[in-house]
């Protein structure tokens, strides 16, 4: 079974049946003789390369039926033929695994992590933690990233792994300025913040050189600490 | 006699006397002579005085020829045996290694002996780095032992100091018993972390303590005052109301079969640990309804406590403030609608006002005593019910005064030592002996209900006029009612019968009991007037040991000092050995203390000592006192049981090489690998080592690593926490942390230098394992993408550092255990590299082309961001240049003419332009 959440093996026969028949095709290889069954993509979908842009979430057709797709609700998504589970960029990609599928397939994930190579610069294995006893799954999973350049990202629920879905997308071409420091936006905050990066200067060493020098005689002051590779 | 023993003023004597230890008690001597002639753990009831024992063991050993090192003591406990070993004229005196001493002079006072208090995490790097002399230690005395499981700090340092050292002893105190009544064999756990063999029980009802204290028993008086109706009838409607709460509670979680949460335990002060200790693994789980049970409950417990503790318009104002949240905020589990709850807001407002309607006035049974004839124009007509047990008080201290005056053979006037459960009590309670009831209601009434001035001046102009014509039949105030009441309750044979003066008081009738009570109110509050001018300014100040206390009289000195939330834990042990008082009046009774006092009386014999116990006679502030009782007692016959049934193996001391505990895993693993492994192939022994940096001590990690066999580096980092590999560098994180730093913007930094120096940086995150496991709870999710999630940060993170890998641990255990297997086939670490690597270092990684320092201090610049950044430094050869840029240059590189302006402005503004902006800015 290629799919990788245990709900979806007991759903609706029609489900289970095309899950079967997509289990055997090799993912990504002849997809456009599957028909694309979902009525909200009724347009051919393209087959989407890593750096292709796109505004939408693409998932993968095995992931069809996956509950968490219920909670993608503040980016749209659509069904492409791709061979991580969702593509969430132009270089981030996930794969999703249920603890309780990975109980049952231990070997799944490692096919598919294969299969993936290193092909996204961001590559988030999303786990969704539902079995009562996750740690020496978990112990197995974090090992496994490291050797497969992976992010383990841990959803305890279908709407937390759908979130983090959405933030991926969502936050794809953010800056990280909401990570750092906050400085306050003065002249003087910003001067001293960023003389202060230079690590032989202080806060109150910053305030002097500026009251004897201009911010422009000032600047190269880096020159002396470390030349630009340009 | 004390007087003509020692001259000198009462407190002055007091200042000077012998040391708490100067008699040791027969059964301490007991306890010191079985403990040190054999190591072993000493568990002792709550306030028979572990700490003199342990003062005993510090006093033996306060000389340069042994070292001795005291664990687990907070600073107030050293100052406080430090101040006794001082008072007692050891030379040698304590000392204490905190990180004021710095790491090179640490060995010096190491080889310099005696007894030290030592911080854990010192400790533990000085036994690492094998800067303290192991060989050269006594041994070890460990304060609180119960704390000392598994993974502590404290257990880490014994399994060092066993390991080095054969031959030193470890020596265990707690008078925790309770402690050890929950979990599996945790009496038996604690021993094998201790390396001890024996296990002391000394019990309160053991038979040497027993009979010991017996022969000193002060003189008690026990009064069981009884509570006003309105009081009574407060009490089981918040029973009522709490047994609901609990059934609800245990419908909404089947899973919470446990007897803990029984009605008794419910009004108990441990509730609400016993209670987060079974939800905490599921709180992430639970529904609103079951976290609101369990605010309830604590909220109702509080209101048990006030009932008892404060005024009646304390006691209002809190029930008012709840009703007002719950209407402000709609936020209640339904108690609040319960008939019961109904007749305790009838009833908590009765105690302090009835509106002069009779049909609301019938309902309250307070008033039905009181006749209402006059102010029916009032809207509010006052009652201010005062507390029974102040009431008690007063009769108490009256007696003291009486005794005191005739008391030229006890050699002068005994002092009082009145004892209350806090600060906010004893502050009341001043206020009532000094200024009386009345006025101390008023000023609480006029001070949380203000508005309603006029019924207060009605209530005291009632109250002059009553006074001055001197009937007592026609008092309606709260004095009257509790004479009625108090005479209600000695014909009910309440009162104990253990004093002889309650005892003639008892022989006489009801009538004549009012008459006295009210001569005594005339006589107390004439006398009261005197006595507010005379103690005005009685903010005297006594050459206390502690600034807790609360002074009333001078001669005899008298003063109120509060039984919890001192800075100083022994302050009132402190005041107690200080003033030495003849009366001690507990107002709120506490098991500790209670002890305390029979030692102290047993320490000092021939001192006359009387206690007045006052206690609300079937209220739940007895039950609580009695549940506690008990509990202790059940702890102790649980120990006593499994002393008789543990098996204690031979080596359990650890003083030659068979103890498994000392044995670290690794060697034992080669072993069992080896046939796992195919035959066993290669098998390198190669010594594993981890290196931490020193702050990371704080935490257990390091000490389950160590256990795994893995050698431990103790060093300042500057980059990262762990480093497992050359390569791997890991940050670890707890919840809380995470949260923090994902906030402040240091985890940012911290990641931009780990990935800036090591191949694999990591983040981890590790959960406590008695929290649930789990990063948002259930019902936490908003609707959008919220920037202010923890998720959402996290995500950013990961998109921002590509390499970043994340673990997540549930526990330390698991932790550990992954170091280990991510260390599998891989190089060790350099401590000398890693410690090299600072943020100021300018090893370039390959994968960078471009220098990070002047990275970082472009992106600092206004109008350069991470996406623009690249494009100027693929531009510019130098900042030199930069600064020679025109402005329709810069537009140009950087494509923005925004951007380029920012940058423009910024690099060109002078500072004298930069002040006078900043100036009017503000």
């Amino acid at each position: 079974m290629p799919v990788s959440w245990p709900a979806r093996v007991t759903a609706a026969s029609s489900g289970s049946r095309e899950g079967a028949v997509l289990g055997e095709l090799p993912p990504g290889s002849e997809a456009s003789t599957v028909p694309p069954a979902a009525s909200g993509d009724s347009d051919p979908c393209p087959t989407l390369k890593p750096g292709a842009k796109s505004n939408c979430i693409i998932v993968s057709a095995r992931q069809r039926g996956n509950p968490i797709l219920k909670f993608v609700r503040n980016i749209p998504w659509e069904f492409g033929e791709i061979v991580p589970d969702y593509v969430l960029g132009q270089s981030t990609c996930a794969l999703f695994l249920s603890l309780r599928y990975h109980n049952l397939n231990p070997n799944y994930i490692h096919e598919r992590l294969q299969l993936l190579g290193k092909t996204y610069a961001v590559q988030v294995l999303l786990v969704q933690v539902d079995v009562k006893d996750p740690h020496q799954a978990l112990k197995e999973l974090a090992k496994m990233c490291i050797l497969a350049d992976c992010t383990l990202i841990l959803a305890w629920s279908p709407e937390e792994a759908g979130r983090y879905l959405e933030t991926y997308k969502a936050y794809e071409q953010k800056p990280a300025d909401l990570l750092k420091e906050k400085v306050d936006q003065d002249f003087l905050s910003i001067v001293t913040d960023c003389l202060t990066s230079v690590k032989s200067v202080n806060k109150t060493d910053a305030l002097s050189l500026l009251s004897t020098f201009g911010v422009s005689h000032l600047l190269p002051i880096r020159v002396q600490t470390g030349p630009c590779h340009c | 006699m004390r007087c003509s023993a020692r001259p000198g003023s009462a407190t002055a004597a007091g200042l000077s006397a012998p040391p708490v230890m100067a008699a040791p008690l027969e059964h301490e001597n007991q306890v010191f002579l079985d403990l040190f002639h054999q190591d072993g753990l000493v568990i002792c009831a709550r306030g028979l005085g572990i700490d003199r024992i342990l003062l005993r063991f510090l006093r033996l050993y306060c000389e340069p020829a042994s070292l001795v090192l005291v664990l687990n003591t907070s600073p107030a406990e050293e100052e406080y045996f430090i101040d006794q070993l001082r008072s007692d004229g050891v030379v040698h005196l304590p000392r204490r290694v905190t990180n004021e001493i710095t790491s090179n002079c640490r060995y010096e006072v190491y080889t310099q002996g005696g007894v030290l208090f030592a911080t854990s995490r010192i400790l533990v790097v000085d036994f690492l780095t094998d800067r303290i002399p192991s060989n050269l230690i006594t041994g070890i005395l460990v304060y609180k032992a119960h704390r000392i499981i598994e993974s502590c700090q404290e257990a880490f340092i014994l399994r060092l100091f066993r390991q080095k050292n054969k031959n030193g002893f470890i020596k265990a105190f707690t008078d925790n018993a309770i402690a050890f009544h929950t979990g599996f064999c945790h009496v038996e756990r604690v021993m094998r972390n201790l390396f001890v063999r024996k296990l002391y029980l000394w019990p309160r009802f053991h038979i040497a303590v027993n009979s010991f204290l017996e022969k000193h028993k002060p003189e008690v008086v026990e009064i069981h005052v009884s509570m006003t109706p309105a009081m009574l009838t407060i009490q089981t409607s918040i029973l009522d109301i709490l047994n609901v709460c609990l059934r609800e509670l245990k419908r909404y979680n089947p899973a919470l079969e446990v007897e803990d949460l029984s009605l008794e335990n419910a009004i108990g002060k441990p509730f609400d640990k016993t209670i987060r200790h079974y939800l905490d693994p599921l709180w992430h789980q639970l529904g609103a309804k079951t976290k609101s049970l369990v605010q309830d409950l604590k909220i109702l417990r509080t209101l048990l406590q006030y009932l008892t503790q404060y005024d009646c318009v304390t006691f209002l104002n809190l029930v008012e403030s709840l009703k007002a949240t719950e209407k402000a905020f709609g936020q209640n589990s339904g108690w609040l609608f319960l008939d019961s709850s109904t007749s305790m807001f009838v009833n908590a407002r009765a105690r302090v006002y009835r509106i002069s309607d009779d049909k609301i006035s019938k309902k309250s049974k307070v008033s039905e005593k009181m006749d209402i004839k006059e102010r029916k124009e009032l809207k509010r007509e006052l009652v201010l019910e005062s507390n029974p047990k102040w009431e008690a008080l007063r009769e108490v201290l009256k007696e003291i005064e009486s005794e005191n005056k005739n008391s030229e053979d006890l050699g002068g006037p005994g002092q009082v030592l009145i004892c209350a459960s806090d600060d906010r009590t004893c502050a009341q309670l001043r206020e009532y002996i000094i200024a009386g009831a009345e006025a101390l209601l008023m000023r609480l009434y006029n001070k949380t209900f203000g508005k309603d001035e006029r019924a207060g001046e009605e209530w005291i102009k009632d109250r002059k006029a009553v006074k001055s014509k001197g009937n007592a039949r026609s008092d309606k105030g709260p004095q009257a009612k509790k004479a009625k009441v108090e005479a209600s309750s000695k014909q009910n044979k309440i009162m104990k019968k253990q004093d002889l003066t309650l005892t003639q008081m008892m022989g006489k009738t009801e009538e004549e009991n009012i008459e006295e009570e009210m001569e005594g109110y005339k006589e107390l509050s004439s006398s009261e007037e005197i006595s507010i001018e005379e103690t005005k300014p009685e903010d005297f100040h006594l050459n206390l040991a502690s600034d807790a206390y609360y002074g009333i009289f001078k001669t005899p000195l008298t003063i109120i000092h509060p039984l919890q939330g001192c800075s100083d834990p022994y302050a009132l042990t402190r005041v107690l050995h200080e003033v030495e008082p003849r009366y001690v009046v507990l107002y709120d009774a506490e098991l500790t203390f209670v002890r305390q006092l029979e030692i102290y009386k047993a320490s000092k014999p021939g001192k006359p000592l009387r206690v007045y116990f006052l206690i609300y006679g079937g209220s739940t502030e007895e039950q609580r006192y009695l549940t506690v009782l008990r509990k202790e007692k059940e702890a102790f016959e649980k120990l006593i049981r499994e002393k008789a049934s543990m098996v204690i193996p031979e080596e359990r001391e650890g003083r030659d090489e068979t103890n498994l505990d000392l044995v670290r895993d690794s060697t034992s693993a080669t072993v069992s690998t080896d046939t796992r492994k195919a035959g066993g192939q290669e098998q390198k022994s190669v010594q594993q080592t981890i290196i931490v940096d020193m702050r990371e001590f704080r935490s257990e990690l390091p000490s389950l690593i160590h256990r795994r066999g893995i050698d431990i580096e103790p060093v300042t980092l500057e980059v990262g926490d762990y480093i497992l590999t050359p390569d791997i560098c890991i940050e670890r994180k707890s919840i809380s942390d995470l949260i923090g730093s994902l906030n402040n913007g240091r985890l940012y930094s911290q990641c931009i230098s780990m990935s800036r120096y090591y191949k694999r940086p990591i983040l981890l995150i590790e959960f406590d394992p008695s929290k649930s496991f789990s990063l948002t709870s259930r019902g936490s999710l908003h609707q959008e993408i919220s920037s202010n999630d923890i998720t959402s940060k996290l995500t950013l993170l990961t998109l921002h550092f590509p390499r970043l890998r994340i673990l997540w641990c549930p526990s330390p255990h698991a932790t550990a255990e992954l170091f280990e297997e991510l260390k599998q086939n891989r190089s060790q670490p350099d401590a000398a590299i890693a410690m090299a690597i600072t943020a100021d270092s300018e090893i370039v990684p390959e994968s960078d082309k471009y220098n990070p320092g002047s990275k970082d201090f472009l992106l600092k610049i206004p109008g350069v961001n991470a996406k623009n950044c690249h494009v100027l430094m693929n531009h510019i050869k130098s900042i030199s240049e930069l600064v020679t840029l025109s402005q329709d240059k810069l537009s140009e590189i950087l494509g923005n003419a925004v951007n380029a302006k920012q940058l423009y402005d910024f690099i060109h503004k002078s500072y004298a332009e930069a002040i006078s902006q900043g100036k009017t800015k503000r």
